[in-house]
């Protein structure tokens, strides 16, 4: 009920002032001991920022292999098949269990989270640094897992090929996903506990901003469906080592078995990629538009509710196993009826746009880019839900495109866009603008060309995993690699952009984009401690209080006039 | 509705102590803070609440990873239902059910324990904390006897169930799985060892049979008294096993039904991967004597006890579904 | 709203012609390519690509929609520098958002009758379909027809249904004809079903499946009409090269055929089985075996007869008696030799290929210096005519 009073003169915050120049969670403390053993979930999450960045690069060098072998039918840079396979696989294994499914929770969440709730850490931060360990030790076994004879199973380890293949390096990269799937375990644990028990006074569940929602649907996911892939990958090491013989039917066993087992967790594991994504372009559309998200309740409940329907879709990813006509139709029915949501979130985004005040900054067109890509991966997934289409186009490059576009175009993008976003807030430096906007353009235009092509590729009959293809397919495969290329071009300005703010970026304001959400109240880069005294919590959807300084070149928030803040105020928000 | 400043932000240590970390101070004040309590939380009940819903999620993760194993047992129960019926008879219900009066026993003196913990009994806490640990050690114990019994007569996963005990060397034929002899000096390796890695168990030493009952001889047969003269051996008796020999295997069992490994490597991995969680929940069981001998517990702080008991009654509870799934049915 | 009921009613349409046209079996000319799909040539095959255009035309609908108004409001709600945020925008509507929340939720209802429906035509084999047991291993497929005869391509009678009995020696593979729109996974252990017909016979010359207008496929029996056969479930090193063609015979060729294929290797006088069926089965064997000396995934079978005459287990305590019982043995149950450095990974060809078949095989390694090195043509070919 008390209010700070707010110098008379000047929009400066006190809180900001508090802390002497240049003192932040980077500055704090130096040294390498006080980043290693350090529990500011903010570092930690910069520590996972540029390992699964790292991770990146190396996943997508071995999709640029990939794609340059396929420039031609027959060997192009590899005369080995199995060299080829163990490419592709890679590829697979290193993106989903290193990248995608930390990517935005552990890095970007890490950092944004507690500040974005109004906390001041996650509720157990010896156990995300563990996290963060693990996930360092699943990496290096992966490394170990190359220099061990390597693995050409498939991302998906399907058995029982990957039972009785003699590659040496199948044990290790097992052991790395069940050491990985701790960490993101552990990382869902701590978000959960933390979202429900470190919510500051005033902070209910329904002021929480979108991101945090998708957060939270997310920790749901990671904490009740990766223990399931735990057991199946113990399976998998144990049917290698002593041949219980549980997937091999010589044995009594059933392969498809393992197939369910598997899929169980990895269609949750690919909503544990998008949700977090949708969050952010939540966030990235409601600031670059100034307005208020349009159904906020609806995206919220609806985060729930995809977290909820994905653990009962598994099988749609097995319509051709030979499971029956009747399963296939279950499977089939409810997995439409998980579109539904993420369809309706598309249309509340676009409605966010109606009647805003839209700035075009480098994240918004990643949102933008966003919308177009998910439409396109989201709508594609109907011909796969189809049980006739998806007949013909399972195991094809269709699948291909279409994961392509729902894990890298919408999660990947999103991932770059909240980068860009939230850059200026972790590092306290501006990137260039220009430069990013050129690069997000250049990375769009190469992603729909390469994976656009993949659609016709997969429709026409192309199987997936070949190194050797039908001659009438080169022509599609040669404008693919040519758009992969241009897509890694599109990254490397995307690099030079954002490491370039380092160098030549000026200093970063505490609220360069006019947010209103908690994160945008501390220092840019934040404190050690986030936030000084307790930051009030308001309507982080109301930008009518958000103006203009330019004397910071940044926005700053007049809560005196916010009543949700300052009951006194009169407001100038729009009624209801 | 308005925010509150709240008032509880004030109250923490302005130094970070010596962590080694960075610190989550908050300004200055001039309030002592209780030691317990970390940086990032407001309150004592905050921290409590915090752990306590940290603990029910990883056991979450527990059931769900347990889950998986139990689902598997469901799918193989349901398509070879005759293994089942048929393999359960070699599993001993006494000394399963003695395990599971004695896991239910230590369940019941890690509650007492947390009970101490927030009366600020420090004795009553550690007694019953040992307590729990033998508990977890008589488990072990047992089990140790039931699967080295199993192991000695090949009542295995894999391939090794179809290997004769007392064979180590010479002609030992896989029934179902072409296993070639194993000649020496032969030039021509046979079954690829990546692809079907069979453990030497049948070369292991013979377990001192004097000493323990055997724990079963056969599909009807349950453990025999000690002293009862075993049935003529049917295997011919390879050089250097002298002890008692045993009786006619599962092999030698016409009734037997095809794949009834499967079994054996579902009990295997359950048991087994309950068994690691014991190990574990020992380890745990330690850490918090330790600290109760130190003086760490009291009314005020008994959180360590308190979720180290859910775990220690959840690996009781898995148990508790595993025994009839095992023992009981048939 | 009434577009959005046009096509529903469209749909709906399309949806129950397609069930009839799936239901009618009625003989069809294969499609010509689209832009999505490659010809169509089974019975299904139009069910399968008119749910695809239903599927396709709303997505298009809806993309368009979107980009669109995406483009649109931004344009048209272009903040300009210093000026005020609007505050005039709705929060929520409750009706619009329960309305296109509706609709969809209508639209994927049909979209998954339409595809329900077609899809049941593609699990249901007709009574009266004519069966063809499929081996499928790595990698290769083997066809064996009812009386007997066995075949490395896929060869059907048009015009009646052909149900494939599918099993795997080893690990997954997946059976998939673009064309006929037909893919089902083979497990081992178990058997699983596909079926398809086609009504377009080969022996219409000029005519090329896979474009009309193109010129003639060269298949290696170089009929006019081909359709493409591929594994699509990953199954290691060969898995890309499992590819073969499906012949479709009209039903008096057929029956010939089948009467040819299964007594081919009859009619070769036994000394002319080594030149006349070795390299033909021996085209199956390349894929791990080479002539020169190559290492592959198997031993190359250069110098094969004397290194196996010389291997040291023939003579006391040896497991074969002859060279000749060394290769038919590993042919037939490969796991039993194993040449050391190797793995077992050699698939059995028991029921592919017969006694004859078997003695074509040890005839070839027997004059294995009458072949090309390369590519295992006989050299004396001339001379054999």
């Amino acid at each position: 009920m008390t209010t700070i009073p707010l110098p008379s003169s000047g929009p400066v915050r006190d809180t900001i002032e508090a802390r002497p120049e240049g003192d932040n969670y980077l500055t704090h403390t130096r040294g390498l001991f006080s980043w290693i053993f350090t529990l500011d979930h903010k570092r930690i999450g910069v520590m996972y920022m540029w390992s699964v960045l790292g991770a990146f690069l190396l996943g997508g060098i071995f999709a640029l292999l990939v794609r340059t072998e396929l420039l031609t039918p027959g060997p192009t840079i590899t005369e080995d098949a199995n060299t080829y396979n163990q490419w592709f696989t890679l590829h697979g294994a290193i993106m989903v269990f290193l990248v995608i499914i930390p990517s935005i929770p552990a890095a970007l969440g890490n950092i944004i989270l507690p500040v974005m709730l109004g906390a001041k850490d996650v509720a157990f931060p010896r156990l995300n640094l563990f996290s963060y360990y693990l996930w360092v030790t699943g990496a290096i076994l992966c490394i170990a897992s190359l220099a061990m004879g390597g693995f050409d199973t498939g991302w998906t380890f399907y058995t029982p090929y990957s039972t009785t293949t003699t590659a040496g390096g199948v044990i290790p990269v097992l052991t790395a996903a069940f050491v990985l799937g701790f960490s993101s375990i552990f990382t869902g644990l701590n978000f959960v506990v933390t979202v429900h028990k470190l919510r500051p006074p005033g902070m209910t569940w329904f002021r929480m901003p979108l991101f945090l929602w998708a957060l939270y649907a997310t920790a749901i996911i990671q904490v009740l469906a990766t223990p399931v892939l735990g057991i199946t990958l113990l399976l998998l090491i144990v049917e290698r080592t002593v041949n219980i013989g549980i997937f091999n039917p010589a044995m009594g066993g059933d392969p498809v078995l393992y197939q369910h087992f598997f899929w169980f967790y990895s269609h949750p594991a690919v909503y544990i990629m998008i949700l977090p994504a949708m969050g952010i372009i939540s966030e990235i559309i409601a600031v670059n538009s100034h307005r208020s998200i349009f159904g906020y309740r609806f995206i919220a409940f609806s985060s729930i509710a995809i977290a909820m329907f994905s653990f009962i879709v598994w099988g749609h990813h097995m319509f051709t196993s030979g499971q029956s006509a009747l399963l296939n139709t279950l499977f089939s029915a409810i997995s439409f009826s998980v579109a539904i949501p993420s369809a309706v979130k598309v249309f509340n985004w676009i409605a966010t746009l109606y009647k805003g005040s839209v700035s075009l900054t480098t994240p918004m067109w990643y949102a933008l880019a966003f919308l177009f890509l998910f439409t396109i991966g989201g709508l594609t997934g109907l011909h796969l839900a189809t049980l006739s289409t998806d007949v013909h186009l399972h195991d094809t490059y269709f699948v291909v495109a279409h994961f392509h576009y729902v894990m890298m175009g919408s999660a990947l993008i999103a991932m770059i866009g909240g980068l860009h976003h939230w850059w200026p807030k972790i590092f306290g430096r501006m990137y260039d603008e220009r430069l990013g906007t050129i690069a997000c353009w250049i990375i769009f235009i190469g992603f729909n060309v390469t994976f656009f092509t993949q659609f016709i590729l997969g429709a026409k009959g192309m199987p997936r995993r070949y190194y050797d293809y039908q001659p009438e397919f080169q022509v599609y495969h040669v404008i693919s690699t040519i758009g992969s290329y241009t897509m890694a071009f599109g990254f490397v300005l995307t690099a030079v952009s954002l490491f370039g703010s380092f160098f030549t970026g000026r200093k970063a304001p505490a609220n360069p984009w006019g947010g209103r959400s908690l994160e945008w109240q501390c220092a840019s880069p934040p404190p050690f401690d986030n936030f000084a005294k307790a930051p009030r919590v308001g309507d982080c959807y109301d930008f009518s209080v958000v103006h203009w300084d330019e004397k910071t070149g940044g926005y700053w928030v007049d809560e005196s006039a916010d009543p949700e803040v300052n009951p006194g105020a009169g407001g100038a928000k729009a009624a209801h | 509705m308005s925010q509150t400043i709240a008032s509880t932000h004030t109250q923490h240590g302005a130094e970070a102590h010596g962590h080694g970390h960075d610190g989550h101070a908050h300004g200055d004040h001039g309030h002592a803070h209780d030691p317990n309590l970390a940086h990032h939380f407001d309150s004592l009940q905050q921290q409590f609440d915090s752990a306590k819903l940290g603990i029910w999620l990883f056991l979450a993760t527990e059931v769900l990873f347990f889950g998986g194993l139990f689902v598997a047992y469901a799918i193989l129960r349901m398509s070879h239902p005759e293994i089942f019926s048929y393999a359960s008879h070699y599993l001993d219900t006494v000394m399963g059910g003695i395990n599971t009066c004695v896991l239910i026993l230590s369940s019941v003196t890690m509650a007492m324990a947390v009970r101490f913990a927030q009366t600020n009994r420090r004795g009553g806490l550690i007694a019953c904390l040992i307590l729990t640990f033998m508990g977890a050690i008589g488990f072990l114990i047992i089990k140790y006897f039931e699967y080295s019994h199993k192991i000695h007569d090949n009542l295995v996963w894999g391939p090794s169930f179809y290997v004769p005990p007392h064979d180590a060397e010479g002609d030992a034929e896989a029934k179902m799985l072409k296993t070639a002899p194993a000649a020496p000096g032969a030039a021509i390796v046979v079954n690829n060892p990546a692809t079907f890695a069979i453990p030497d168990l049948a070369a292991k030493p013979a377990v001192d049979a004097s000493a323990v009952k055997p724990a079963s001889v056969g599909p009807t047969g349950v453990a025999r008294a000690s002293g009862a003269p075993a049935p003529a051996p049917a295997a011919e008796p390879a050089p250097g096993h002298s002890e008692e020999a045993h009786p006619g295997t599962h092999l030698e069992d016409k009734a037997m039904p095809p794949n009834t490994h499967l079994f054996f490597a579902i009990y295997y991995a359950m048991t087994g991967l309950h068994g690691i969680h014991v190990v574990a929940g020992m380890g745990v069981l330690a850490w918090l004597t330790w600290r109760a001998i130190r003086g760490d517990f009291s009314s005020k702080n008994f959180t360590a006890v308190d979720t180290g008991g859910l775990y220690w009654h959840i690996v009781d509870l898995i148990w508790i579904f595993l025994f009839p799934l095992f023992y009981l049915i048939h | 709203m009434s577009m959005t009921s046009q096509i529903i009613s469209h749909a709906a349409s399309k949806a129950s012609a397609l069930a009839a046209l799936a239901q009618s079996g009625a003989a069809s000319e294969p499609t010509a390519p689209t832009f999505w799909m490659p010809t169509g040539a089974s019975t299904i095959a139009g069910g399968v690509d008119h749910t695809l255009d239903v599927i396709n035309w709303i997505c298009y609908v809806f993309f368009a929609l979107i980009l669109v108004l995406m483009v649109y409001f931004v344009v048209k709600y272009r903040h300009r520098k210093g000026e005020r945020f609007r505050t005039d925008f709705p929060h929520h509507n409750t009706p619009l958002e329960v309305t296109w929340s509706i609709i969809p939720t209508i639209i994927v209802i049909g979209i998954f009758v339409v595809g329900f429906r077609s899809y049941l035509d593609i699990y249901t084999a007709p009574k009266n379909a004519f069966d063809i047991k499929v081996t499928a291993q790595k990698w290769a497929w083997n066809f064996q027809y009812p009386n007997g005869a066995t075949s490395d391509d896929l060869y059907v009678p048009a015009g009646r249904p052909v149900r494939l009995i599918l099993r795997s020696s080893d690990v997954l593979h997946s059976l998939y004809i673009p064309d006929f729109r037909v893919k089902r996974d083979i497990v081992p252990g178990r058997y699983t079903y596909a079926w398809f017909q086609c009504d377009y016979p080969s022996g219409q010359p000029g005519k090329s499946p896979r474009d009309p207008n193109a010129k003639k496929v060269e298949g290696p029996e170089d009929p006019a009409q081909v359709y493409n056969l591929h594994c699509t479930e990953y199954c290691g090193t060969g898995h890309s090269k499992m590819n073969r063609y499906v012949y479709v015979l009209d039903e008096a060729s057929f029956s010939q055929w089948m009467i040819d294929q299964s007594q081919w290797l009859d009619k070769i006088p036994e000394e002319e089985l080594f030149f006349k069926a070795g390299p033909k089965i021996f085209a199956r064997c390349q894929q791990c075996h080479s002539l020169d000396g190559t290492k592959g995934i198997g031993p190359s079978w250069q110098g094969i007869v004397e290194r196996v005459k010389a291997y040291p287990n023939v003579g006391e305590g040896k497991k074969y008696g002859t060279w000749e019982d060394y290769v038919r043995t590993s042919i037939l149950v490969p796991g039993d030799y194993v040449v050391p450095t190797y793995g077992n990974v050699m698939p059995s060809f028991k029921g592919q290929l017969n006694d004859k078949a078997i003695d074509a095989v040890i005839g070839y390694m027997e004059h294995l210096s009458d072949f090309d090195p390369k590519t295992g043509k006989y050299l004396k070919a001339d001379a054999a005519k």
